[in-house]
């Protein structure tokens, strides 16, 4: 037995070594047979000639003998691999143009779904690293009935966080975790970054031992509280501590607290952050109870009033989800009656219907998941179709060719070559081509993939394609999914393969025939370039129309200026006086047109106070009225219009009358019908001063681009909070570039360790464009990469026909056909084809139009004009596409083509 | 040529070959030579199926191969019978008159 696998192994060896050596052993060997056995025919008196015949007869298929000698020597697997792996790349060396195409085509395809495999893994499936059986671990949604309409959140109170530990029973873990930014460090290295406030609890979700040191423990986060202690995340500790050991016990200064550090956290681990690996993780209740933000905080564990931060929690095994769910819920009611013992204005359970949900972990799969990854999911579905598409069109010229090659594969057939062997050499070739493609486009699909991202994710931080193992295995897996694909048409073709009939029609059929096949993928291909360019369409015109939203402020030649004051105590005066020496000094700087404090700034935050109107009831219940209070040169500095009456101006200090100015919204809801102006606002109750209204201004966008009610009024910043002034810059150009220049600037101004930041107002707002952005770019690309396909696959169709039609149209010419009647056949012939493709792809596009409008602005999903363009663009590609080739055929001499005959 | 030539049931071949090889070393075309004539041209061995069977037979180790100078005076590749090989004939004959017995003794049933 041994001896038996030795030896197999050593011929085995010998076979994979020595292949040639061999091949030539196997040649004499048969060659040395027919020889003696002509010669004993020779012997019984037959010619040479007559008995080399009859040795050859007697032996049977040379090449079949030997193929089977090569089975038998067992190795032909891995050795007719290698055979086919040479037998295609000479066949593709061969023909370099097609070869060059089709490896561009599906790099293009595979790089595009690879890019958006990198984003859309990002968002909605990985989820955080090191997080021990992601399956069971929660994100807790809090949802309630609110104004008849129902909302879920994940935002809440540290206090519902001790009442769901205790009031739950299908969780083996909870954990609470928020992540603010906040100054770390000090001295020349401080700035402001990711803190991930956590409880003691959160490490249990993970696998993963701190890298030096320990994490905190329960006792150390405890109510009012926790422990000062710090765990440094791995990237700062290496990149600010160089990765030291010594850092345990040295002291660290994170917001305005001062904690010591007890360890570091293993590399990779950020907890649930989705805005980049924290700094620092430090005990949840050390931070919220050395919170000094006034005394209302100070019973964040007893009260409902400050909701900051999120909890996530671990399914017992077992547990069901519907269990767990119905459990949180039950949980959550008693928790709502407590709050409502506390807050009797709160609706009671049977009203507002409180219920809790556990949701993955990716927000992005939570109930509020945002127009961005909605709309990123249909950029990856967009991806898919244009990988199809390229898959169509590489299979239809895959199988020209092998119509071309019909010939050569009936000779194979015929001389022995099984039907199973040439179906292996012909998916050899195809897998070559996918696996080269596959490579080509995973670099596509890098660069491609910082694109996306930096549309799409320019928080999180960026990992490279490259070293991704999950989007490698992707690529490998459609690689290997559009090789198997595009192999499948010349594989059927083979299958279909008659040999007498192939043999003998040869390249000269008389009659011209289209395949069958070919044709329905080129449709296809028309049809789904249709849908993806009308996809496009709208969401450029979604784009075209939310750019065109006038926002009630200027964006681009704005900065936003915000002074933070760490643990720095100032007075209200002082305070409000630094803020004033902030503006009117960068009021002077170079660059700067004008400069104006404001309290608040869009999409960031929102302040709001009780009004009281006479004759109204409530007028929470109209809406939510937010405030803005501004010095004088704010209305011309952020470009907002006043319509009517006047802004703020320097008259209007403390100790004038109160007055406020009221967009147009406020004042219509307000007093319907009615002048607003000179009429009386009060604040906080219906006893305090009138608030006198001495002006109109224009809407703005305050929370959302597309569904703000433009409810804001505007009060004299030194009549409300001027300690709390931010300041806004506009700068003459360039402001985006500047940011950095008027902090340094200014950053002398402030006291102590507070400091400043500084931010282009674009970069406030970009975030809420982006997924119109994202819609409208990359449908665009892809549809046109769709687009270009379909063009080339018409054209190599059309070109194609043209050629084997030679003689047709030959005959035709012979016949008194002038260039313009072959032009119109041949042309009218492409045209026609893609006119069914348009029809049938406006269909489908119309259908699936209704899934896509909530994703749309102020555009219907069946725009004509859309409809109208693109229709137009896939004809006239087909022109072009079918006109090079009708051309050629203009060219046919008619003697040339008969005498082919 | 006879008109009642019998196709080689499966897997005898190899028995065949094997007991060609034990009257001493010989090339393939001699070993065709001699089955044809031993079994008076009844067994029906298509000369090419000979040589996938040898590899088969030489990878499995029962029999070994070296070039050599024929009869005639020219290189061929001369086959012959190792030590497992005699071995295999013997198992492989062994089992065959088992099987050939046991179908006489079924033919023979009255």
């Amino acid at each position: 037995m041994i001896s038996g696998l030795l030896s197999d192994l050593k011929y085995r060896l010998r076979a994979v070594f020595r292949r040639n050596a061999m091949e030539h052993e196997l040649d004499d060997e048969v060659r040395f047979h027919i020889e003696r056995e002509a010669e004993k025919y020779r012997a019984a008196g037959m010619t040479a000639e007559e008995a080399s015949r009859r040795a050859h007869v007697a032996f049977g298929g040379v090449d079949v003998v030997k193929e089977e000698s090569r089975d038998g020597r067992g190795l032909s697997y891995l050795e007719s691999i290698v055979q086919d792996l040479r037998y295609a790349i000479r066949a593709l060396r061969r023909n370099p143009g097609f070869t060059v195409g089709v490896m561009l085509t599906l790099a293009l395809g595979i790089g595009a779904n690879t890019a958006m495999f990198g984003v859309v893994d990002r968002l909605l499936f990985r989820s955080p690293p090191l997080l021990r059986d992601p399956d069971r671990v929660h994100r807790i949604y809090f949802a309630s009935m609110d104004r008849g309409t129902e909302d879920a959140r994940s935002g809440t109170e540290y206090t519902r966080y001790l009442d769901m530990r205790r009031w739950t029973t299908d969780f083996s873990e909870l954990a609470a975790f928020s992540v603010r930014g906040l100054a770390v460090g000090g001295g020349s290295d401080i700035r402001e970054r990711q803190v991930a406030t956590v409880s003691a609890s959160l490490f249990d979700l993970f696998d993963a031992p701190p890298a030096i040191g320990r994490y905190f423990t329960a006792q150390e986060d405890t109510v009012p509280v926790g422990a000062m202690v710090a765990v440094l995340g791995y990237g700062y500790w290496q990149t600010n501590y160089g990765g030291r050991s010594d850092v345990l016990g040295q002291p660290i200064d994170v917001g305005s607290a001062r904690y010591t550090i007890i360890g570091v956290a293993p590399r990779n681990f950020i907890a649930f952050s989705e805005e980049g690996p924290p700094a620092v993780f430090v005990p949840i209740t050390a931070y919220a109870g050395s919170f000094r933000a006034g005394p209302q905080l100070s019973n964040y564990y007893t009260r409902y009033n400050w909701s900051w931060m999120e909890i996530l929690a671990r399914r017992k095994p077992g547990t069901t989800l519907a269990q767990a769910e119905s459990d949180l819920s039950r949980a959550y009611r008693l928790s709502w009656d407590n709050e409502q013992s506390l807050q009797h204005s709160l609706p009671a359970v049977e009203i507002a219907h409180p219920h809790a949900i556990a949701a993955p972990v990716q927000t992005e799969r939570g109930p509020n998941q945002s127009r961005l990854a909605k709309v990123a999911a249909w950029v990856s579905s967009v991806a898919a179709i244009v990988l199809l598409i390229a898959c169509a069109n590489v299979a239809n010229l895959m199988l020209a060719r092998s119509i071309r090659r019909r010939r050569e594969i009936a000779v194979r057939l015929a001389l022995g070559v099984s039907k199973g062997r040439l179906v292996r050499q012909l998916l050899t070739e195809s897998l070559l081509l996918a696996g080269a493609g596959g490579g080509l486009g995973l670099l596509v699909g890098h660069w491609g993939g910082a694109l996306i991202r930096t549309l799409v994710l320019p928080d999180h931080g960026a990992s490279h394609t490259l070293s991704d193992h999950r989007t490698l295995w992707f690529a490998l897996a459609i690689s290997l999914a559009a090789g198997v694909i595009t192999g499948m048409a010349p594989i059927f073709q083979v299958r279909r393969t008659d040999l007498s009939d192939s043999l003998k029609a040869g390249m000269r059929e008389g009659v011209y025939r289209r395949s069958r096949a070919r044709t329905g993928l080129l449709l296809l291909q028309a049809v789904l370039s249709v849908v993806l360019l009308v996809g496009a369409g709208l969401f450029v015109r979604s784009l075209r129309n939310v750019d065109a939203i006038r926002l009630g402020y200027d964006v681009d030649p704005i900065l936003y200026v915000y002074p933070n004051t760490r643990s720095l105590k100032l007075s209200d005066d002082a305070s409000a006086a630094t803020r004033r020496q902030l503006v009117e000094t960068a009021r002077a700087l170079p660059g700067v047109e004008s400069a104006a404090l404001g309290l608040t700034v869009p999409f960031w935050d929102t302040w709001t106070e009780y009004l009281f109107v006479a004759g109204i009831d409530s007028v929470e219940r109209l809406g939510s009225f937010t405030i803005q209070a501004v010095s004088p040169e704010y209305f011309s500095t952020m470009g907002t219009r006043i319509l009517r009456g006047r802004g703020i101006t320097a008259e209007d200090r403390k100790n004038t009358p109160k007055v406020a100015v009221l967009s147009h919204s406020m004042a219509t809801t307000l007093w319907p019908g009615r002048d607003a102006l000179g009429q009386c606002l009060r604040m906080d109750s219906d006893t305090m001063p009138c608030i006198t209204v001495v002006g109109i201004a224009e809407d703005i966008k305050q929370n959302s681009i597309t569904e703000d009610r433009g409810l804001q009024y505007y009060l004299p910043i030194e009549q409300f909070h001027p300690e709390a002034a931010v300041v806004f810059a506009r700068m003459k150009e360039g402001a985006a570039g500047q940011a950095e220049s008027v902090r340094r600037q200014l950053q002398p101004l402030m006291p102590g360790d507070s400091y400043l930041t500084v931010t282009p107002m674009h970069e406030i707002i970009d975030p809420n464009v982006r997924s119109w952005q994202l819609g409208a770019t990359m449908f665009l690309a892809f549809g046109g990469l769709a687009l270009v396909l379909a063009a080339i696959g018409l054209y190599s169709v059309i070109a194609y026909d043209v050629a084997q039609r030679t003689h047709e149209l030959g005959v035709r010419i012979a016949l008194g056909a002038g260039v313009s009647d072959v032009v119109r056949v041949v042309v009218g012939d492409g045209l026609r084809f893609i006119l069914i493709g348009v029809v049938l792809g406006s269909g489908l596009a119309l259908w699936a139009g209704r899934w896509i409008q909530p994703l749309l602005y102020a555009v219907s999903p069946h725009d004509p004009l859309i409809f109208g363009v693109v229709a137009a663009a896939l004809l006239l590609a087909a022109g072009v596409a079918s006109l090079l080739p009708a051309l050629r055929a203009t060219r046919v001499d008619p003697t040339v083509a008969l005498r082919s005959e | 040529m006879s008109e009642e030539r019998l196709d080689l049931p499966q897997g005898t071949l190899d028995l065949l070959i094997l007991k060609a090889l034990s009257l001493g070393p010989q090339h393939g075309w001699a070993i065709s030579e001699r089955l044809h004539q031993v079994s008076r041209a009844t067994l029906q061995v298509p000369q090419g199926s000979l040589y996938p069977a040898l590899h088969r037979l030489e990878r499995r180790g029962w029999i070994s191969a070296r070039w050599d100078t024929s009869d005639n005076n020219r290189k061929a590749k001369y086959y012959e019978l190792t030590r497992s090989g005699r071995r295999q004939l013997e198992d492989e004959a062994e089992d065959w008159r088992r099987l050939t017995a046991a179908v006489e003794l079924v033919l023979a049933m009255r």
